[in-house]
């Protein structure tokens, strides 16, 4: 792999491909290792209102390194662009980052993006000046119009948001992939660092993980793997993979074998 | 009035700054919005609030 293989968004330069969310863990301390231990760059984080009933308990911001970080505010739990929109805003306010990972998700069920909805406010908040990285499902027509409307990084799901379910949309991340001018970050669903791996075989530029560290047995130990599995698809990504075949090929020479005599063969000399 | 959603009570007079001191809310932090005015914590204006005002007051949580 080259010395210098950098990963850049909305103008800054990245050395990591592996963007970690900071949700489900069990508490600030394991957060902290495990984010040091995956080596990420980017995190993300949610905004909610405050509880007014009991104000005062201790905030996430706190406890983030933010010279350290690039923080990238989502807009979970919006449902139309309007109210993702208001949402960056806040989240703009609030942290001073002009950075966002839109989410524009009308279907509790499945957790499924909007199309029509993140193109809406993905075009209002460029306008506004955001850095925006849309959450979409993989699609190719959707993620040339995030592109055109300045997105910087278009964000395709692998599976549901918090399934484990690993890259289960390969295919339709290829056509998203072709053609690309912005960078794609596989985005939800990744369960074990291979699927990481998988992803940036395949091209992607970056994946964003959460509930698979999160919810591991051991999240610093899983946040290292997945920095490992991520190092690992990016190196054979540019080293370029082997075309596959129908059948077998024998990687040995097929002639000069040392045989035994056939005991079949009878010898009439 | 309307505080994160909830009915507030409104009183003659009330500023910003007042409704956040009535609530226990330090505003580092903490990110606020008055209709379509949105402010960091810190630079809270002490703008005078009316009856018809929607107050959101939101803060940074895990999430991914």
């Amino acid at each position: 792999m080259p010395a210098q293989d950098p990963l850049t968004i909305g103008g800054r330069t990245f050395t990591s491909r592996l963007m970690l969310g900071t949700g489900k863990f069990c508490d600030f301390g394991v957060m902290r290792e495990a984010l040091e231990a995956s080596g990420t760059q980017i995190v993300t984080v949610a905004i909610r209102r405050v509880e007014l009933s009991a104000p005062g308990h201790a905030g996430l911001l706190d406890a983030l390194d933010l010279d350290r970080y690039q923080l990238l505010p989502n807009t979970a739990g919006c449902r139309t662009a309007e109210e993702a929109v208001r949402v960056a805003r806040l989240a703009r306010a609030a942290t001073g980052v002009n950075w966002v990972k839109l989410e524009v998700i009308p279907d509790a069920r499945w957790l499924l993006p909007d199309p029509v909805g993140t193109l809406r406010a993905a075009e209002t908040l460029v306008g506004d000046g955001f850095t925006v990285l849309p959450y979409v499902q993989p699609d190719a027509v959707l993620a040339r119009a995030l592109e055109r409307a300045g997105c910087a990084t278009v964000m395709p799901l692998a599976s549901p948001i918090g399934s484990g379910r690993g890259l289960r949309t390969g295919e339709l991340l290829r056509t998203v992939l072709d053609g690309a001018t912005v960078p794609i970050v596989v985005d939800a669903g990744l369960g074990v660092p291979s699927d990481a791996a998988q992803a940036l075989e395949g091209g992607a530029d970056a994946v964003l993980v959460n509930t698979a560290i999160a919810e591991a047995h051991d999240p610093v130990g899983m946040a290292h793997a997945f920095a490992l599995g991520v190092q690992a698809g990016r190196a054979a990504f540019l080293a370029g993979r082997m075309a596959e075949r129908e059948g077998a090929s024998p990687s040995s020479p097929v002639v000069g074998v040392p045989r035994l005599p056939d005991p079949e063969a009878v010898d009439v000399g | 009035m309307q505080v994160n959603g909830q009915t507030h009570p409104h009183r003659e007079g009330l500023t910003l700054h007042a409704l956040l001191r009535e609530l226990n809310v330090q505003p580092e932090r903490v990110a606020v919005a008055v209709g379509d005015d949105f402010y960091p914590g810190a630079r809270v204006p002490d703008r005078p609030l009316e009856a018809h005002d929607t107050i959101e007051i939101v803060r940074i949580i895990g999430g991914g």
